[in-house]
């Protein structure tokens, strides 16, 4: 079994730990400091969020998405394209990000995450997954004024974010996550999603996963396990109706289970999750379960964020030694 | 007098306030000065409002750093946590519940006494609803989220209740996170309830546009008087579920877009309140932006009310004319 993450990570501690990247950024938009000096900050920030993965335990990490603004931004301002506009809310959170606007053809020009993931990979003392945020959720939480349907724009993504994808296989990376939270508030359209599913792993050497959050997967199972991904992602705390509507998963397909919730500070017990693991351990073989939070941990403090990681490291470590 | 107009809550603070509440963070500056420089910028929203000629006013919520930490703060039973970010560079101290939920103090009532006392026209009192306040903190220790809400429900009626003693004539009980999650909405409504169960005077709550043909009409069955949405920002998209299905409470209507920082056009925002006017009353609609105007600055929100105010009264005249 693997422990991971499932993407974001706090980017500044609770007081009175320094807020690093906080102040640079400050200090950078007022013009104090060169961009130069900014990505240093993110560097330096980068390596302790991977360093205190390690140390919470976790055998698979991310790079934490420090220098991330939000999952939808990071991957549209560098595709062709798009204009970024106001903010507009995240799902039924309580955080914002700035919405993107199709004004054009999406078109995939460079590489956007692979220095990133380079740096990442070189500093990580475990191995390091790389993170891509879906083509349909990207459309889902993008204005689409123009006269190209949504069909068309989701499917332009799923060529763009497959050239992205494809552009990572240079460093090699064991895993590539992608993100389709949007899908489950909108199951009407599977159809669509699954062609975008394909066209998007299309060509690609790694492993992939598809993560979703916020919901279960009731009305697409048992087909979402027939995408063309290894593995899984589920949020089995806002989701939890997909415990008991999972009966099977098909052979060599994995489960990412997101048992940890990433949005309240309470700690779960360690027991409890460790059930929840043997449970699932039945339909899928350890070497196919991932454990991780319900999502990414960017909605919690810090320090509470790091002890959600232990509690899923020990939780994993504990069902291993039970299952065997 | 038909159409009203009003706004939703905040205003940008000023670059003053703003350095002086980082100040006050770090220790550097006391609370009493602190509360001077609050008042400076109240005093200077109310003379805002004045000038551009609004009709119901608000304090403009220069105390409030977040709509629910500022009261958590100020509740039994709530930490504040660590640092959580919002969007960009800014971040927040989202409160989590650690005990039972109780209003043991008065928690807006010095400030709506402050504002309203600086005007003859009637200042909205301004409260977070308890749907909000559950689902926006962290929650370590009710076990169930109806028994939050419900106990959340009891404090903010008090604090409520209290608002018009001292002279509230409008009481608005925000509710953001109603439209996030529709499941919950029978929730919200009964929790609603028990803050509005007692008050005489006007009550609004102010909704976010959210899965919103998931949560109409039920909508309606909010017990206040009146429901305030965003609808510039969709393109009056609603109008057409109103098309459908009545309208039947008062509606607060936004013509405004607070997250464009392009000023309407006075023809843009006539356009709008005539496109409503074609399925609502002229007796049900009170005008005013999207949201709060926080994120606006302080010229923009100035300009967008301007032509608000100045829209809508020539279609009040043309109504008048007709």
């Amino acid at each position: 079994m693997i422990a991971t993450a499932v993407g974001n990570y706090p980017k500044i501690p609770t007081p009175p730990g320094e807020p690093k990247l906080r102040r640079a950024i400050a200090r950078f938009e007022r013009g104090e400091i060169s961009e130069e000096d900014l990505r240093r900050v993110e560097d330096e920030v980068t390596e302790e969020v991977l360093a205190e993965e390690v140390k919470a335990g976790l055998d698979l990490l991310t790079d934490g998405q420090i220098r991330w603004e939000d999952g939808q931004t990071y991957f549209a301002r560098r595709l062709d394209g798009f204009s970024i506009d106001g903010l507009i809310r995240y799902f039924d959170t309580n955080t914002y990000y700035r919405q993107p606007v199709v004004e054009g053809r999406i078109r995939w020009r460079e590489p956007i995450g692979l220095r990133d993931y380079k740096f990442a990979q070189t500093r990580g003392e475990r191995p390091v997954k790389p993170v891509i945020t879906g083509p349909y959720t990207l459309a889902r939480l993008s204005q689409n004024p123009g006269e190209q349907s949504f069909a068309d724009l989701v499917m332009d993504l799923a060529a763009a974010l497959n050239q992205e994808a494809l552009s990572l296989e240079e460093a090699d990376p064991p895993w590539i996550q992608f993100d389709e939270p949007a899908i489950l508030r909108h199951k009407e359209d599977f159809p669509l999603f699954a062609e975008a599913m394909e066209a998007l792993t299309s060509g690609l050497k790694p492993k992939t996963s598809l993560y979703t959050w916020f919901g279960d997967i009731e009305g697409i199972y048992p087909q979402l396990f027939s995408l063309p991904f290894d593995l899984f992602g589920l949020d089995l705390v806002r989701g939890r109706k997909s415990l008991e509507l999972i009966e099977e998963v098909p052979e060599g397909k994995g489960l990412g289970l997101g048992i940890v919730d990433a949005r309240n500070t309470k700690l779960e017990e360690e027991r409890d999750l460790v059930d929840l693991i043997k449970r699932m351990a039945r339909l899928v073989p350890p070497e196919g379960l991932h454990i991780n939070p319900s999502c990414g941990l960017e909605y919690l403090p810090r320090e509470i964020a790091y002890q959600k990681l232990v509690l899923v490291a020990k939780a994993t470590r504990r069902a291993e030694e039970v299952i065997k | 007098m038909i159409l009203p107009t009003t706004t939703v809550g905040s205003f940008p603070k000023p670059t003053y306030l703003l350095k002086a509440r980082s100040r006050y963070a770090r220790g550097e500056l006391g609370k009493e000065d602190l509360l001077a420089l609050e008042r400076r910028a109240t005093q200077e929203v109310i003379r805002l409002q004045e000038e551009v000629g609004l009709d119901i006013l608000v304090d403009g919520e220069m105390y409030r750093g977040d709509m629910v930490t500022f009261f958590a703060e100020n509740m039994e039973g709530f930490r504040i946590s660590g640092l959580v970010r919002s969007y960009g560079n800014r971040y927040y101290r989202k409160p989590i519940v650690v005990g039972r939920v109780k209003r043991s103090k008065p928690i807006t009532i010095s400030y709506f006494s402050f504002a309203q006392g600086l005007t003859s026209k009637p200042v909205k009192g301004m409260l977070t609803g308890p749907y909000t306040m559950a689902e926006w903190s962290f929650n370590e220790y009710y076990g169930s989220k109806e028994e939050l809400v419900l106990d959340l429900a009891q404090a903010i009626r008090v604090e409520a209740v209290e608002l018009e003693r001292v002279g509230a004539k409008w009481i608005q009980i925000d509710e953001p996170a109603v439209s996030t999650r529709p499941e919950e909405i029978d929730l919200a409504i009964k929790a609603l309830g028990v803050v509005t169960a007692d008050l005489q005077v006007k009550t609004v709550t102010h909704i976010c546009y959210g899965e919103f043909e998931r949560i109409y009409p039920k909508l309606l069955e909010l017990p206040v008087d009146q429901i305030d949405l965003e609808m510039a920002n969709s393109n009056y998209d609603l109008l057409e579920l109103f098309r459908r299905h009545r309208f039947t409470k008062e509606i607060g209507l936004g013509v405004i877009d607070v997250h464009n920082h392009l000023i309407e056009t006075k023809e843009e925002v006539k356009r709008g309140i005539k496109r409503a006017l074609e399925v609502l009353s002229p007796q049900q609609i009170t005008v005013d932006p999207d949201c709060g105007l926080k994120t606006r600055t302080w010229e923009e929100s100035k300009a967008k009310l301007q032509v608000m105010v100045e829209a809508t009264r020539e279609v009040r005249e043309e109504l008048a004319g007709a």
